[in-house]
Order: C-alpha cells, then sequence, then structure tokens
C-alpha cells in the first residue's frame, strides 16, 4: 500500500522543507480569514494528500490521495472569494486537474491491467509488453504535466495560484508542482523504463518551450502574484530540460552522463520549491500589507518592510540563477549536462541541442530582468498609493515563516554536496550509475561537471569570496570615513514624485515592444488633450492587458469548436423521426465497417467502397435535399 | 602564484587607462584634443575626494549595491586566462559562471537604477535589463562554441589551449565566434552602437542614466567597475583569439598582452567612430547577429567535425 524507497523519502523531506516553514506563515496568515476551520481542515487534507501520493505503492491509493489533492487545494481557492474571477479561477483549475486525472487513470487501467490495487513495481512488466508504449506516454505527459504547468497545459496555472490566499499559493507553485515532478520520475524510470530517443527529445522541447513561454509572461505582468506563477512555468521548463537530457543521455547508453541530468533536474526541483515558496510568501506579505496584487500600487516597501524586502532579494537572487545562489548551482548542472552534448554521435541532435542552451540562456537573462523589476518596482523608490505607504512589517508567525523559508534557500546553496549525495542515492537506488564521487572527487569544495574536459565551479569559495571582497570594500569605506550627507540629489528639473518614476509597465517596455509578435497586448490609452494638440495633455491613462497566446489560440479555438459541434448537434435534435432512424442505421453501418476493417485484412478498394455506400446514405438519408 | 596575482593588479591597473585611451583614440580621430591618458586616474581622486551624497528616496540598497556591483567584477579578475606561460591560473572556471557574475553584478546595478525614484534611473535599468538579457544567450552560445574548439570547457585552460594548439582546422568557426565576441564586448561595456557613456542625452542613455544620482565614492566605485568590466572582456578577447606570445618571458609577455589589450581598444575606439548610436529598439538586430554568428560558429564547427 505505501513505499518509502529513496524516491520517495527524497520527496517527503522536499514536502516536510517547503511545509514546515508553510505551517507558521500559515498561522500568522490565519486571523486574516474568515473561514477558519473550514481553511484549517482543508489545509491540513491537502498537505496530508500530498505526502500521500508520494508514498502511496498502487495505483487505487496514488490516484486517491492525487485527487484528494486536487480537492484540497481547490477548495482552498475558494476560501477568500472576493470577485468572481476567484470563482472563475478555481473552476478553470478544477476542470484542467480533471482532465489529467482521467489521462493518469487510463494510464494506470493499461499497465495495471485493469486491476488498480496492483503495486508499481508490478506495472513493469505489463507496460513492457503493451503494444503502444508512445500511447501510455503520451497519458502520462497529459496528466502529469497538465498539473505540473508545461507548456501547453500551463494556462490555468496563472490564474489559480495567484487566486488562492498567499500560504496557499506558496503551497501549489512550491509543493504541489513538484508532485507532478514526482510522478514523471517515478513513472518514468520505474514504469515505463526503456524509452526510446524521441520521448527524450520531446520533453526536452517542451521544457524548452515552457521556460521561455513562462518567463516572457511572466515580464508582463503587473501582477505579483500572477508573475510568480509564470515563473513557476519557466522553472518546471529548466527542470523538465534538465529531465529530458537525462533521458536522452540515457536512451544512448551514457549512464553517468544520463544520472548527472537527473541529479540536475531534481536538484533544480528542490531550488525552486525553496525559493518559490519564499517568494510566495515574501508576496503574500505585501499582499497582506497594501491589500492590492497590483505592483503599479507599491513601491518603497524596503523602508517599511526591511525583512520582507531582504527575504524577497535573497529568493529574486537565486531564482535569477545568479551565482552563488542555489538556483545558480542547479542551472549551472544542467547546463553541463547541455553542453555535455557535444559528445554525442548524432549530429542532427547535436544541432539541435544549441537551440534548447539558447533558450536556457535567455531565459536566465529574461528572468533578471523580471526580477529586476519585480524586486524593483515593489520595494524601491518612493511608495505609489497611500496603502504602500501605511504599510508594517507582517506579525511575527509570518516573519518567521520566512526566515526559515530563507534558512531553507540558504541551507540548499551551503550544503549542495550533502543534498547531491542524497540525490545520488535515489538513482542508485533505481539501478543507475552512481555520481557523486565524480561531481564531488576532491572534498566538498569544488563541484565538478561529468563530461570530457568539462567545468568546475566552486560554490563555496565564490561566496566566501564575494562577501570577502565586498566586507574588505565596506571596511575600507569605512575607514577613511567619507563624508555621506542625505539630501535631495538632480532630477533634471523636475521634483521627484511618486509619478515620475517608472512603473512595471514601463520597465517592461522595451521588451514587450520586441516581443510585440508573441504579446500583442490590447492597449487602452486615453489622454485629455489641450486643445487638439496631440503632445499637450493635461492627464493620461495608459494600460496594457496581454492575454496568453496559448490561451488565445488553443483554448479559445477549443471554445469555437465545442461551440460548432453543439450547434451541429442542436439542429440534428430538431431532426423528424425518420432522420433519427435513418442516422441508427448509419451509425451501425460505421460499427459494422470498422469492425470489419478493424480484425480483417485491409484493402484499399473495399474501404473506399464502404466509405462511398457511407457517403452515399448519409446525404441521401440523413442530410437530404438542401432547402 | 606571483605571476598570476601581478596579472591581476596589472590589469586593474590599467583599467582606467585603457577607457581614457578609447577616449583619446576617438578625440585625435575628431580632430580634437585628446585626454591624458591618466585621465581616469584623475577622475577617480577627485571623485573619491568629494562628499558622497545620496539621494533622499534611497534605501540601503544605495548604501550596498555600488561595492556588490564591483566585487563580483574583481572575482571575474581571478578566473582569467594566464597571459604568460607557465604561470598559475584557475583553470576551471566556465562560461556560464563568468557569464553568472557578470549578470551579478549587472543586476545590483539596474537595481540601484531604481532606488532613488527618479525617471532616469528606471529608464536606465529597464534598457539594460532588455540589452543583457539578449546579451547572455549569446555570450553562453559564443564561449561554449571557443571552447570546444579549444577542447575544454574552463575558461583558464581554453586560453592555454588555443596559445598551445591554434585551431586552424577551425578558422571558420572561430572567426564567427570572434566577431560575435567583439559584438558583445561592444554591447556589454555600452559602447556606441548600443549605449553612448559620453552624453548625458536622455535618449542615448543607457549605462548612465542608472547612475546619475550616485557622486563621490559611489560614483567612482561604479566608474571602476565599468572599467574594470572593460578589461575582463578585453582581455578574454585578447586570450582567446589573440592566443599568441605567451611563451617569452615574464616581462615580454606581459608588454605583448599589454599591446594587445591597446589593440583591442583601439579596435573599439576605431569601430566607434564609424558607427552611429542604435535607436534602442534597433539593438536586438545587433545582438540578433551576435546570436547568430554564435550559432554559426557552432554549427561550422559539428559539421565540419572534429
Amino acid at each position: 500500500m505505501f513505499v518509502f524507497d529513496t524516491l520517495s523519502l527524497v520527496f517527503v523531506a522536499l514536502i516536510l522543507l517547503g511545509v514546515l516553514p508553510n505551517l507558521f506563515y500559515s498561522s500568522g496568515y490565519l486571523p486574516h480569514i474568515e473561514r477558519k476551520g473550514y481553511y484549517q481542515l482543508h489545509y491540513f487534507a491537502f498537505i496530508a494528500s500530498m505526502l500521500g501520493v508520494v508514498v502511496s505503492a498502487n495505483a487505487l491509493v496514488f490516484l486517491f490521495f492525487w485527487e484528494l489533492m486536487s480537492l484540497s487545494s481547490w477548495q482552498l481557492i475558494l476560501t477568500e472569494v472576493e470577485d468572481k474571477s476567484t470563482i472563475k479561477a478555481a473552476r478553470f483549475y478544477f476542470l484542467m486537474t480533471h482532465f489529467g486525472f482521467v489521462f493518469l487513470m487510463l494510464f494506470f487501467f493499461i499497465v495495471g491491467n485493469g486491476n488498480l490495487g496492483l503495486d508499481f513495481s508490478a506495472m513493469h512488466l505489463i507496460a513492457s509488453e503493451f503494444a503502444y508504449p508512445g500511447l501510455l506516454f503520451l497519458f502520462l505527459l497529459l496528466g502529469f504535466l497538465s498539473k505540473a504547468g508545461a507548456v501547453p497545459l500551463h494556462v490555468w496555472l496563472p490564474y489559480a495560484h495567484p487566486a488562492a490566499p498567499s500560504p496557499i499559493s506558496a503551497l501549489m507553485s512550491g509543493v504541489m508542482l513538484k508532485v507532478a515532478i514526482y510522478g514523471i520520475f517515478r513513472f518514468l524510470l520505474d514504469v515505463l523504463y526503456p524509452w526510446p530517443l524521441e520521448w527524450g527529445i520531446l520533453i526536452l522541447s517542451i521544457g524548452a518551450l515552457s521556460s521561455l513561454i513562462g518567463v516572457l509572461y511572466a515580464l508582463s505582468e503587473h501582477d505579483i502574484k500572477a508573475l510568480l506563477a509564470n515563473h513557476s512555468i519557466e522553472n518546471i521548463g529548466i527542470i523538465l530540460i534538465g529531465f529530458g537530457m537525462g533521458m536522452i543521455f540515457d536512451s544512448l547508453h551514457l549512464e553517468v552522463l544520463s544520472t548527472f541530468a537527473f541529479i540536475a533536474a531534481l536538484f533544480h526541483t528542490f531550488n525552486h520549491m525553496s525559493f518559490k515558496s519564499l517568494l510566495f510568501m515574501s508576496a503574500g506579505a505585501v499582499l497582506h500589507q497594501t491589500h492590492t496584487k497590483n505592483m503599479e500600487k507599491y513601491g518603497g516597501l524596503i523602508k517599511a518592510m526591511p525583512l520582507t524586502a531582504f527575504t524577497f532579494l535573497i529568493a529574486a537572487i537565486s531564482i535569477s540563477a545568479l551565482p552563488p545562489s542555489n538556483g545558480f548551482l542547479s542551472e549551472w548542472m544542467i547546463f553541463q549536462s547541455l553542453l555535455d552534448s557535444s559528445h554525442l554521435t548524432i549530429i542532427s541532435l547535436k544541432l539541435a541541442i544549441p537551440f534548447a542552451i539558447f533558450s536556457l540562456a535567455m531565459t536566465g537573462g529574461l528572468a533578471i530582468a523580471c526580477f529586476v523589476k519585480a524586486y524593483g518596482i515593489t520595494f524601491l523608490g518612493l511608495h505609489r498609493s497611500t496603502n504602500a505607504k501605511h504599510a508594517k512589517e507582517v506579525n511575527f508567525l509570518m516573519k518567521s515563516g520566512m526566515i526559515l523559508m530563507t534558512a531553507v534557500v540558504l541551507s540548499l546553496m551551503l550544503f549542495t554536496p550533502f543534498y547531491i549525495q542524497w540525490f545520488d542515492k535515489v538513482f542508485v537506488s533505481l539501478g543507475r550509475a552512481s555520481v557523486y564521487a565524480k561531481i564531488f572527487p576532491d572534498g566538498i569544495w569544488n563541484m565538478h561537471s561529468i563530461g570530457i574536459n568539462g567545468g568546475m565551479v566552486s560554490p563555496l569559495v565564490l561566496l566566501i569570496s564575494l562577501i570577502v571582497i565586498t566586507a574588505l570594500m565596506l571596511f575600507a569605506y569605512k575607514l577613511f570615513g567619507v563624508k555621506t550627507r542625505l539630501h535631495k540629489t538632480w532630477a533634471c528639473g523636475y521634483t521627484t514624485s511618486a509619478k515620475t518614476q517608472y512603473s512595471a509597465t514601463g520597465f517592461a517596455g522595451p521588451i514587450r515592444r520586441f516581443f510585440d509578435w508573441l504579446y500583442k497586448p490590447n492597449e487602452h490609452f486615453h489622454k485629455q488633450t489641450i486643445a487638439e494638440h496631440n503632445t499637450k495633455f493635461t492627464s493620461a491613462h495608459y494600460e496594457v492587458h496581454i492575454q496568453p497566446l496559448f490561451e488565445r489560440v488553443f483554448y479559445q479555438s477549443m471554445v469555437k469548436l465545442t461551440n460548432l459541434i453543439s450547434y451541429w448537434v442542436y439542429r440534428l435534435a430538431h431532426f423528424g423521426q425518420t432522420r433519427y432512424a435513418a442516422m441508427i442505421f448509419n451509425i451501425m453501418l460505421l460499427v459494422l465497417f470498422s469492425y470489419r476493417l478493424f480484425t480483417h485484412e485491409f484493402s484499399w478498394a473495399l474501404f473506399i467502397f464502404e466509405l462511398l455506400i457511407m457517403m452515399t446514405s448519409t446525404k441521401i438519408l440523413i442530410i437530404g435535399d438542401k432547402k | 602564484m606571483i605571476l598570476y596575482l601581478l596579472t591581476i593588479v596589472l590589469l586593474i591597473l590599467i583599467a582606467p587607462i585603457l577607457l581614457s585611451y578609447i577616449k583619446a583614440t576617438k578625440m585625435v580621430l575628431f580632430f580634437k584634443r585628446p585626454v591624458p591618458l591618466l585621465q581616469g586616474y584623475r577622475n577617480f581622486s577627485k571623485l573619491f575626494s568629494k562628499e558622497t551624497i545620496i539621494s533622499e528616496e534611497t534605501s540601503a540598497i544605495t548604501r550596498y549595491a555600488p561595492f556588490l556591483v564591483l566585487s563580483p567584477l574583481l572575482v571575474t579578475m581571478f578566473f582569467l586566462p594566464p597571459i604568460v606561460g607557465g604561470a598559475y591560473y584557475v583553470s576551471f572556471v566556465d562560461a556560464f559562471t563568468i557569464t553568472g557574475l557578470i549578470s551579478l553584478s549587472t543586476f545590483f546595478l539596474m537595481l540601484l537604477g531604481l532606488d532613488s525614484a527618479s525617471a532616469f534611473g528606471g529608464m536606465g535599468s529597464s534598457r539594460e535589463s532588455f540589452i543583457s538579457a539578449l546579451v547572455e544567450p549569446a555570450m553562453i552560445l559564443t564561449i561554449f562554441s571557443v571552447s570546444l574548439m579549444a577542447d575544454n570547457l574552463g575558461i583558464g585552460q581554453a586560453g592555454v589551449n588555443l596559445a598551445e594548439h591554434f585551431p586552424k582546422e577551425h578558422m571558420a568557426s572561430y572567426l564567427f565566434a570572434g566577431i560575435s565576441f567583439f559584438i558583445l564586448l561592444m554591447a556589454e561595456n555600452g559602447r556606441i552602437p548600443v549605449d553612448n557613456t559620453e552624453t548625458h542625452l536622455e535618449l542615448t542613455m543607457v549605462h548612465e542614466a542608472m547612475i546619475l544620482d550616485l557622486t563621490g565614492v559611489y560614483l567612482a566605485i561604479i566608474e571602476t567597475a565599468s572599467s574594470i568590466k572593460f578589461v575582463i572582456f578585453a582581455s578574454l578577447f585578447a586570450s582567446l583569439f589573440m592566443p599568441f606570445g605567451l611563451d617569452f618571458i615574464a616581462p615580454i609577455a606581459f608588454v605583448i598582452f599589454v599591446l594587445k589589450l591597446f589593440f583591442v581598444a583601439t579596435l573599439v575606439a576605431v569601430f566607434e567612430v564609424n558607427t552611429a548610436k542604435l535607436r534602442i529598439f534597433k539593438i536586438p538586430n545587433l545582438l540578433g547577429l551576435a546570436i547568430v554568428f554564435a550559432f554559426l560558429s557552432l554549427i561550422t564547427f559539428y559539421v565540419l567535425g572534429d
């Protein structure tokens, strides 16, 4: 019923690391929730169900906890219903998560041979005998990636995560997405093991696409929680890039490189849990004080909320993959495994992987831009609204939650070798090559890349040298006793006020303009001109709204298609009785013909003949004369 | 070890001279009276003796960011390829770490721009974030390609390997990487087609806009940081794309390396004189060129085979 192998335990640890600081934060947040009992019940059910998913050993238990996780988080989104958009977001989430659930169930029905009580360990045999492993892979992808929020199944994420109360956003984005990653690890490595090369390439491409799409939409957001939710898409993409590289190396029988890439993916999973939870907690603290999610209403909060600003800065450095943070280390590992592609023998693959390198590097650059925007607009400058002016530091419990989470981030940075050794054990227990001794061949100081002539990084040395040099300079500055004066500085003849600062929309302006073809923004620009002069105006209002491409193209065209189908069904429903009978006749014909087609030998002549019969009978009996 | 430390000191000392030299060369080409080569030091000492005025709107970021802008660059100095054969060098640090450190410095510079609540700071940060986001992929791909030719991902080792074994069989991809890296050198250091550090016109400002509010020691630190950034890029260009002259005895090798740096600076000055500042929205075209050259370099390397 339950399994406690190393993979499960690692994910149990991940959930606990994410949950424990969150407990403090949540209890600090509790006084602001009206339906306390309701919230607490679902909160603990949510945590328990996530733990249940990662330790369950058969499909029935897995699906039970999976569904409990979906339902409790769905109810948690609905804890604080302020407007209709929350209900809409919850409904969207409900739909998408069950969309994935259906495919998971199909997957389990096939690999369990109809027996849902079968242990995962017994599934491998059935899966390997199944004629269409590609179908199983597709079901897995649809099931787990719709939960993890990878492109193109990510559309619910920027709606659902911001709608939930802040502790829940932190849990959903930081921890729940990782449970889906656990599913991918568990079922791809354990159940569907020998995989063709194409699967790895597919995962790699999904990852590369998700990372770019996620960060681009994050940049255009000015709702701080939606911005962070979009960054979750990006980071899931980065994890999938690592995982995809692992699969590619594995199918080419490069075991050591593949374990390295898997460890990189797992390490990034941990890192994303830590800094994303921290970011959501700090953003939640800001939101809690200013009562708005709109970044354009923030500003100057570093003075009122120094601790929140500090924790946000740590997390922002880490998520932007700047050295020597933990986010940098895992992205470095993923980069190294991408660079190891130069030793592959398949030339087309070698030529294709630089595009993944490009998208990962571009993601890094854009993430920096995005977090400069998020941090700078939120915490620096002058306050842009009265709420931001009266903001205070949050209560002790919420603060301690954030401090604990910062400790988790720092521990991932400082104790990297320890964590990697542990991740290594996971893959050894799954029957892979051990690479810990190759990553850290000479003690814990230097982290090596596995490939031939690979690079190396010394996280602690980097950290220490940065700290020492900065401290020396600060010390010298103090020693010289430079006179410092606070005064008004020259602002080119204007007085500095909250209105003259750059806004979040303005900050992302150049990038938005460059990616105009992707964003296709809705711009609202009203100005009160003076005497019809186009350039002179008393007041102006500018707003940009961006509807994600996938939502616009993919989902809305789906809606249109459904409408079209339902229109035809509606027309059918108003046919006369004779036509109903004719339709039944036609369906019978279809069934008979297709039965013959599938069971007997296929011949084109017969197929065309039957097709003609079908078309004729449809035309004569159902459609009839045009009126 | 002594040569290693000496190199770092030399590079730090030569950094302000190089920037003044570029300025002087440009002035000569414009038939103006050139600034003296020690102008950088003069500015530094003048700024250092000044009182520091901090804008009233700023927070703790302004007090710490200048140091955090400089220190990652100083750390990077330790990872550069050697300029004398046989000297100690850090062999293993790869492109991703070096770009990361430079990005860390830029990150704090951008925060500094936003801290003073002036429209100029925000403008500078916004533009800088746009440019550096596009520079990053080109930089990583270019250095990756060079390190493939040098057979080592570590930058320091790559420099040594290139000096020992010049990649004659990969001249095409080597050249492409060189072009790409030169464009990046111009872009990252705020040279003319991308940014103009000499004017204070809001249309052209990127780097200057971010530091408009700084004076005194803080400004001196940031100026030092930008000259050090230039020297990092110039010496990377010199070691990776002009890999010769390491075999001589130390003083001659030093002289050759300094000459190479001045050659790069002259190249930059001539390039700057002959181009106009690009509009901000045309910069992606230039950087796109760098990305395309980086890809071309990798592709020709792979297709022509090892």
